[in-house]
């Protein structure tokens, strides 16, 4: 790739009617990495994708996708795992594959023989001729991951791609994946699974309400955070956590939860509080999760679902 | 435009679609359906027939006494010639009157005028109380045919052979409150068997057209293709495997046609005398050649708008209420059929022959049961022709648009300002 960046994105603009998708986001993709995109439902990280992708057009702002202008015009370099999946349903596994491919660009022979040797790799050499209908959902998702990367994009776009996988699974669309960036592609992974994000990721974007409110280095943001959050494994009362003193916010997950401290407080003082309250069995010092930063960024806000 | 991701959306909608069930259903379906219709038909009508009390009224032509002679020689039907008359001009209205008043009696069942005619020798008129079975008058046309060939064709002039074999018997049914023209032209039959090819094939395609596309949309496959292909490329694609789906269907009941009419019916006719029904006459080269200008023509206008009224829909349900205005002026064309078949010359019928919608099934209907001048044919084909063009550049902009829409339906308004701006 000769790119500088793989994506570009300055000031973009999207409306649809009266509401503002996208607004005014920037971000930047440096080539070969795994860019992690981070914003609860509807913040505009679809939209977003589409526009990279040159499903939309921007309303505004300026865009470069593999050095160009119009991703459009680097369409068969481009590879998409939509987050709602689309297979035809009554169609041969194998000649949908092959048909994917041939619209980004391959030819219709070498279509057929990529599509052969994915499914093979998948394991899913005999059911090749059996129809969508036919396949587990952790089928079909394979299915749907190799039609976005038969035609070895240099750009990867996968929107939620480990939603509704098994581990098994996921450990394996894990390694493909990371198969993709050893190939030198970049990947774009859209997902709400934090975990997966902070494994993978080395850059991110969190998007809220249309707009980037954070991005960077994965490591940097998390160091800028600072070693202000406190790991508890405790036993007892959860009410017993709340107006701790230097304490802005807690995280319960019933027998642990994170504490977020007020950047001048003493963890000593926030650990003496706790012995009085509930039996703590392990306390430690960290840098924030994805999860936390996320939660912290975004506000948690229990009517809005969070898709995991 | 990339011609090989054309080509490939194409391929694919072509298979899926000849591998699917309904496709598999009705290319065989059909068939077996005319098959049973036309044996049927062809059973009632033969079988009350014991006898046939003919007359030949001459007008001075000549050929009355050789026609009857053939007459009287068709073994497949049980004809007596009653009476055979050569009659000078002034009595002529009074003879045809006098044989008119013994059909209404019962004493004759139906008689043949020959008239002078400077092109072709003469011409024949049947009048009867029946004149609706294909077989009787199919007979009967033949017998004229021969007779003039016979008495006028003298190996000069050849050319004018042939529209003495194509001449149709004019037929005129004898009822009690009088004489009127009608009953039944071996045109009638490729007239409403190809016109009801092309609405079945446009009205059933069309549909599936705009479902395959509700489906691909409700799927989100769309989000995956249009990031690909453009949507001009892909509704080129898909109107391509369409039609290639079609003509494949269209192909295989020609080809079923040609052994039924080859091999199957002569075997059958050497039982029955089905062959009467002149096949070789009703789907001539001429007829067959305007069939397929106007069924290309009407079918891919008809495909397109179908595929742009699919590009609207979200669901299959709001595809149904849909799909109507489509519909409708395939059905009103279809049907208008019957009304051009018997006035083909009529202004309504010329008015329906020139609108685009309706030229497919209004202009073939004239051609085919008329004679039409043929600056009036070229123009219908032309503003056909327009009217696809029109339909293929408005589906294009509709689709573009609306094909990533979700949520509420566009109405009329919208469309239009699509169609305007795009």
């Amino acid at each position: 790739m000769t790119a500088e960046t793989a994506i570009r994105c300055e000031d973009l603009v999207k409306n649809f009617d009266t509401t503002r998708a996208v607004d005014n986001l920037s971000l930047e993709v440096s080539p070969g990495q795994i860019f992690g995109l981070l914003g609860p439902n509807g913040s505009g990280k679809t939209t977003t994708i589409r526009i990279v992708l040159g499903i939309f057009v921007p309303d505004d702002g300026s865009l470069l996708v593999l050095g160009h202008q119009d991703p459009l015009s680097v369409r068969d370099q481009l590879g998409y795992l939509p987050e709602e999946r689309g297979l035809y349903p009554r169609m041969r596994i194998d000649e949908q594959l092959a048909f994917l491919g041939t619209i980004r660009g391959l030819s219709f022979r070498e279509a057929k023989r990529r599509a052969g040797d994915w499914l093979e790799n998948l394991g899913l050499a005999e059911k090749a001729k059996s129809q969508t209908l036919e396949l587990s959902k952790g089928m079909q998702q394979k299915v749907q991951f190799a039609a976005a990367v038969i035609h070895e994009p240099d750009l990867v776009v996968l929107d939620e791609p480990f939603s509704g996988l098994d581990p098994v699974n996921t450990r394996l669309l894990k390694d493909l994946i990371l198969e993709q960036k050893a190939r030198g592609a970049t990947v774009v992974l859209s997902t709400h699974r934090m975990d997966q994000v902070e494994q993978m990721c080395e850059s991110i974007c969190l998007i809220h309400q249309g707009q980037a409110v954070l991005t960077g280095k994965l490591d940097e943001i998390r160091a800028s955070y600072g070693k202000s959050t406190v790991r508890l494994d405790y036993d007892g009362d959860a009410s017993a956590l709340a107006g701790l003193e230097g304490v802005r916010e807690v995280r319960d997950s019933g027998r642990s939860a994170s504490l977020l401290m007020d950047p001048t407080t003493d963890a000593q003082m926030v650990l003496r509080q706790l012995l009085d309250r509930v039996t703590v069995r392990g306390f430690s010092l960290e840098e924030p999760s994805v999860e936390d930063i996320f939660l912290d960024k975004v506000g948690y806000d229990p009517r809005h679902e969070v898709e995991s | 435009m990339n011609l090989n991701k054309v080509t490939q959306v194409a391929r694919r909608e072509f298979i899926a679609r000849v591998r699917s069930k309904a496709f598999i259903f009705t290319t065989l379906l059909v068939p077996g359906l005319f098959v049973v219709w036309g044996s049927i038909s062809g059973l009632l009508q033969r079988t009350d027939i014991d006898e046939l009390r003919l007359a030949v009224v001459d007008y001075e032509t000549g050929i009355g006494a050789n026609l009857t002679e053939r007459l009287e020689a068709i073994e497949a039907l049980p004809i007596t010639i009653e009476e055979s008359v050569e009659v000078a001009p002034a009595e002529q209205e009074a003879v045809r009157q006098r044989m008119s008043d013994a059909i209404r009696e019962g004493d004759l069942d139906g008689y043949l005028v020959l008239r002078p005619d400077s092109e072709i020798l003469a011409r024949a008129q049947y009048f009867a109380r029946e004149t609706g079975n294909p077989v009787i008058i199919g007979r009967l046309e033949r017998a004229v045919s021969a007779a003039v060939l016979e008495n006028w064709f003298t190996g000069e002039e050849l050319t004018r052979v042939r529209r003495v074999q194509g001449a149709d018997l004019e037929t005129i049914t004898v009822s009690e409150e009088g004489e009127e023209a009608g009953g039944f032209w071996v045109a009638y039959i490729s007239t409403f068997v190809l016109g009801m090819l092309i609405y079945m094939m446009t009205l059933m395609h069309g549909q599936q057209m705009a479902l395959a596309i509700v489906e691909e949309k409700s799927s989100r496959l769309i989000e995956l293709i249009i990031g690909a292909v453009t949507a001009v490329e892909f509704m080129a694609g898909k109107i391509l495997g369409v039609l290639g789906a079609g003509l494949t269907q269209l192909a295989v009941w020609i080809g079923m046609g040609l052994v039924a009419v080859l091999y199957v019916l002569p075997a059958l006719a050497m039982a029955d005398g089905l062959m009467d029904l002149n096949l070789a006459e009703a789907f001539s080269l001429g007829t067959l050649s305007y069939f397929v200008v106007f069924f290309l023509l009407g079918y891919l206008m008809y495909v397109t708008l179908f595929a742009a009224i699919g590009a609207t829909c979200n669901s299959t349900e709001e595809l149904q209420h849909a799909m109507f205005p489509g519909m409708l002026p395939i059905l009103i064309g279809f049907f208008s059929t019957f009304y051009v078949m018997t006035n083909p010359n009529a202004f309504a019928s010329k008015v329906l022959s020139f609108i685009p919608l309706f030229t497919p099934f209004a202009m073939f209907a004239r051609v085919n049961v008329a004679e039409p001048p043929l600056w009036e044919v070229w123009l219908g084909i032309l503003l056909l022709l327009l009217g696809v063009m029109v339909s293929v550049y408005a589906a294009a902009k509709v689709f573009r648009v609306s094909i990533l829409m979700h949520g509420k339906r566009p109405a009329i308004s919208d469309i239009w300002r699509m169609v305007k701006t795009a």
